[in-house]
């Protein structure tokens, strides 16, 4: 039990300390996270978007977690965990007018079966709907999550949402 | 006849450069969408870790454990030189974490049965702070109680761990517990959801029980 906990930590420690430091105190784990630079989620596409300006149009975008983890739903099933958040920054020239997550799927950590976590893993899609005023607006909209494997939590992270998105 | 040959021969060398730009970007593209699957594909498990033993301690064993003084949800300082003579076990959580909510009950009963032979527990709260705003701070130190009393916990927990993250190593993994002797000194650390039985040996271990 105790290595298969290490053994998962360690892999979440390689899947998400992109940012390790040196002293880190779990020996060289340090050598691993700073191979890696991959996070817990990513962002696949699109780069670009053209909808009409000033009109409401829909936009998936897709996301991919690192295999091995999991992330908290838009819905979990408890108040303290922390939901899966799309925002966009207020003076991009888009507004976020509506963003449908996905629906988590149910999950439960191997030594606690009973309880049940919603959580998405693999990849995902969430339905933005986006309005933007006329011309080509680089926005970094911001996608908040909370990642964890079977026996260990990260603290909540933030990715950036890098889309160009046309109005015409 | 011999000008439309040349222009007809440079719109198919233009086609032909474009053709050749399209399908060198189409490359590109491809080998940048292998190497993002590459680079994910390093976050999978990696069992290999698992039989080598220097995974399973911290170098920060056999040293002193970093002092700090912190602050409990009462808003008293609490220290750890307020411990000295006792074997502390520091475990670092936050209400956030699933597999902290499975390891706390254990915790619970592990202190009760070893407080009479000088044994603490300290959790360390990770939850964050919004120290520049008093309403917010107020509302992220009232959600840390609420958290703490369902899970019941009794021993003392104190806000704000990011701020002795770095001495400890920079903790980003939860839950993670450091385990220190009577001397001050970091006899065992945990990274991760283990079991009761090995928090138990390491507590005993703390206590100058164990191996």
């Amino acid at each position: 039990m105790y290595r298969v906990a290490l053994g998962s930590a360690l892999a979440l420690s390689i899947a998400l300390a992109a940012n390790a430091q040196a002293g880190n105190p779990f020996g060289d784990l340090k050598s691993h996270a700073s191979s890696s630079k991959s996070t817990a989620v990513t962002y696949l596409f699109p780069e670009q978007v053209t909808v009409p300006a000033d009109k409401p149009s829909a936009v998936d975008l897709h996301f991919n977690i690192a295999s091995g983890l999991h992330i908290n739903s838009h819905f979990p099933h408890t108040d303290d965990l922390i939901p899966t958040t799309l925002k966009l920054p207020e003076d991009s020239g888009v507004r976020l007018a509506r963003a449908n997550f996905p629906d988590g799927v149910d999950f439960a950590l191997p030594v606690n079966p009973k309880e049940k976590l919603s959580v998405y893993t693999g990849e995902f899609t969430v339905h933005a709907e986006l309005v933007a005023a006329r011309g080509e607006h680089l926005v970094e909209a911001t996608l908040r999550y909370q990642a964890c494997d079977n026996n260990a939590c990260m603290p909540p992270h933030s990715i950036p949402v890098v889309i160009d998105v046309i109005g015409k | 006849m011999k000008r439309n040959v040349l222009v007809v021969g440079i719109v198919v060398i233009v086609l032909g450069m474009l053709s050749l730009a399209g399908w060198a970007n189409w490359q590109n593209r491809k080998q940048a969408a292998a190497a993002l699957r590459a680079q994910q594909s390093q976050a999978i498990l990696v069992p290999a870790s698992n039989d080598d033993p220097a995974h399973m301690s911290s170098p920060l064993v056999g040293k002193k454990a970093p002092g700090f003084t912190l602050t409990n949800l009462k808003g008293q300082k609490v220290s750890l030189a307020d411990y000295k003579g006792k074997a502390v076990q520091l475990n670092f959580w936050a209400t956030w974490c699933a597999p902290c909510k499975i390891e706390t009950p254990w915790l619970i009963d592990l202190e009760k049965q070893y407080a009479p032979k000088g044994f603490e527990i300290l959790a360390v709260s990770f939850d964050d702070l919004d120290k520049d705003d008093p309403k917010l701070l107020a509302k992220d130190k009232a959600e840390i109680v609420h958290g703490a009393d369902a899970l019941h916990i009794g021993y003392p927990v104190l806000i704000d761990g990011d701020s002795i993250s770095k001495a400890y190593g920079d903790v980003e993994v939860f839950p993670t517990s450091f385990f220190v002797d009577r001397s001050g000194t970091i006899v065992a650390a945990t990274m991760g959801l283990t079991s009761k039985d090995d928090l138990e040996g390491n507590i005993r271990k703390a206590l100058g029980e164990g191996n």
